[in-house]
């Protein structure tokens, strides 16, 4: 299936990257997890990665700052954003053209996977 | 009594003991007059007598044919007088002692009458002489009498009226003292009561409340004391409301992550559950616990925060309230872009505290705090105690644009805000009631452009306040 992909996930809650290693590895991605976006963007500096799942807001850097850097540095990397808030469309739509998807908490990991894998199936 | 009664009553006794005087001093007067007009008749009369006495004296002496008849003219003349001044003299001496005089006069008039009739004069001369000096003397002894009762009526009016004027003074100056010492009494309580509202602590007057119109203003004081209490607390409460709008919509973000967090496990544990070793599946159901536990403990927060008053004071811990706080405002300082630093002293000592009050506090501050940075502002919240101190102290700093010094004076009062239509002003108020009611002290230092630094001393707890 998804035999060789890296994905990144990145979020501040701990839960969420166990999770999404869960249910991606099986599956045969490789799921590295960090907790903060710094150590996070130093990683994607040393490697390429397939994928990155992110979290809108974080403690240390902006969701979106991710998103930029990500984009500038390596723009195959495929980012998918995730939030909370949902209500906040204004926000959304702004980053929305410049991530390739975008996730509302609580994440459905099925449609999460359906994503991802058509994503990277491109 | 009402205080307009009690003036009528107080003017209309000083109209009446007036009047008293006047009827007494109009009476005293009259009769003043009375008994010196009869001296004075007295007098005429006296000085007519002697001369008859000395006609008469003349007569029996000298023979001297014509005074017989200058005593006759006189005796004609004072016979007028006397019957036309009769209700004159009656008024001053009485019938019976003009009776008398009338008597004795007559007397003497028939003597004298004999006089013509009898042949020799010298058979008459111990009668006449006698009947004269009788009338002299009894004449001039009432005349003597009436001048004394003049006199003695004059100095007992004087006696009288010194009475009179003592006791309407004393009794002027007993009543107003009497009057203007309760109602400075009373002004004076009033005038307590007005100055604690006008501080903020709405006091009534705890008196009996007289029957006045004092009674009536101590009436209207408390109950306006009591309206201003009620306004006050819909105020408090409607800020909250107002403040737990806000807090909401932040704290529903904070459910969004364990929320998440129990739906990921969930589907995860639903897919893989063949797969899961024993031990994951435990980890699973154990963090899905602790998740849950995550947002009773978040909704807790705010179901403290919009209670109404509690007033319930109890011991705890400063540094776990400031923490509960800030979970409200957590999403508040994501959303803006503010990061925040916390360094609460360990091993504070407890304090004695309505919790959802000071929780009131450190979030209205926080908020404050939140809404004068831009963002990359970084929020400071800070705890003090040194050793033996009677405070502990917090402080609440932020990096933020300042207050101008010309509002720091203003910022505690209710309604005042640089906010226009976002801001209801009540924050600072609110704190400020709060840390009073506490014992506590709040103080702020600002500088433009560089930050604010709210600062509250809460006294430590100690067993004798329970
Ligand atoms: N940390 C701060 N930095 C700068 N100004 C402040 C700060 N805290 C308070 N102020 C000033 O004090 C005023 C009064 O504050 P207060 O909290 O009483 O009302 P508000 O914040 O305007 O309204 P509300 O609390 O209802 O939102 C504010 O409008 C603001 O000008
Ligand atoms: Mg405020």
């Amino acid at each position: 299936m998804g035999s060789g992909y890296r994905i990144m996930a990145i979020d501040d809650e701990n839960i969420v990257g166990k999770m999404i290693k869960a249910n991606f590895e099986p599956d045969g991605y490789i799921v590295e997890v960090f907790l903060n976006a710094k150590p996070a963007l130093e990683r994607l500096n040393e490697e390429k990665f397939d994928l990155v799942i992110t979290d809108l807001k974080m403690k240390d850097i902006d969701g979106m700052e991710v998103l930029q850097t990500i984009k500038k540095e390596s723009p195959e990397t495929k980012v998918i954003m995730v939030t909370a808030f949902a209500s906040m469309d204004t926000s959304i739509k702004a980053f929305r053209g410049k991530a390739d998807d975008f996730f509302a908490k609580p994440i459905k990991i099925a449609d999460l996977k359906a994503c991802v894998k058509k994503l990277l199936d491109k | 009594m009402k205080v307009v009664h009690k003036i009528i009553i107080g003017n209309a006794l000083a109209i009446i003991s007036i009047a008293l005087v006047a009827v007494f001093s109009y009476h005293e007067f009259n009769l003043i007059q009375d008994k010196l007009h009869f001296v004075e008749i007295a007098d005429t009369f006296n000085a007519s007598l002697l001369k008859m006495r000395l006609s008469e004296k003349n007569y029996f002496l000298y023979g001297d044919k014509s005074a017989v008849l200058r005593i006759k003219n006189e005796l004609v003349k004072n016979g007028e007088m006397i019957q036309s001044l009769k209700f004159n003299i009656i008024k001053s001496v009485g019938r019976q002692e003009f009776d008398k005089l009338l008597g004795f006069f007559n007397n003497y008039k028939n003597e004298i009458l004999k006089i013509e009739t009898a042949g020799s004069p010298k058979s008459m001369e111990a009668d006449v002489r006698d009947a004269g000096h009788a009338l002299k003397r009894f004449s001039e002894n009432i005349t003597r009498l009436e001048r004394k009762k003049v006199n003695k009526i004059i100095s007992a009016s004087r006696k009288t009226l010194l009475y009179f004027f003592c006791i309407i003074i004393f009794t002027a100056i007993a009543a107003t003292y009497l009057f203007f010492s309760k109602l400075f009494r009373s002004l004076r309580k009033i005038e307590k009561t007005a100055k604690a509202i006008s501080k903020g602590s709405f006091e009534k007057i705890n008196e009996k409340i007289s029957n006045d119109e004092f009674g009536s203003v101590m009436l209207a004081v408390n109950s306006m004391s009591e309206e201003l209490q009620n306004r006050e607390d819909q105020l408090v409460q409607s800020k909250k409301l107002a403040s737990l709008g806000i807090l909401t919509a932040g704290v529903a973000h904070e459910l969004g992550n364990p929320l998440n967090n129990i739906s990921m496990i969930a589907q995860t544990y639903l897919t893989l559950y063949d797969k899961l070793p024993d031990e994951d599946r435990l980890d699973y159901v154990n963090t899905v616990l602790s998740e849950a536990e995550r947002i009773k403990d978040i909704v807790q927060d705010l179901l403290d925060f919009s209670k109404p008053k509690g007033k319930d004071f109890n011991i705890a811990s400063l540094n776990s309230v400031i923490r509960n706080s800030h979970r409200l405002v957590n999403n508040m300082l994501h959303v803006s872009g503010i990061k925040s630093e916390f360094d609460l002293q360990k091993d504070l000592p407890p304090v004695f505290i309505d919790k959802n009050k000071i929780q009131e506090v450190i979030v209205n501050l926080e908020t404050n705090a939140i809404q004068a940075m831009s963002p990359g502002g970084m929020l400071f919240v800070k705890t003090r105690y040194k050793e033996n101190d009677k405070y502990i102290t917090i402080e609440v700093k932020d990096t933020g644009k300042g207050i101008e010094t010309e509002y720091l004076n203003n910022i505690f009062d209710p309604f005042f805000s640089t906010k226009g239509t976002e801001g209801t002003g009540l924050g600072l108020s609110i704190v400020y009631g709060i840390i009073e009611k506490h014992k506590g002290k709040i103080n702020v230092k600002s500088e433009i452009g560089v930050g604010t630094t709210f600062i509250i001393e809460l006294p430590v707890y100690t067993l004798k306040e329970d």
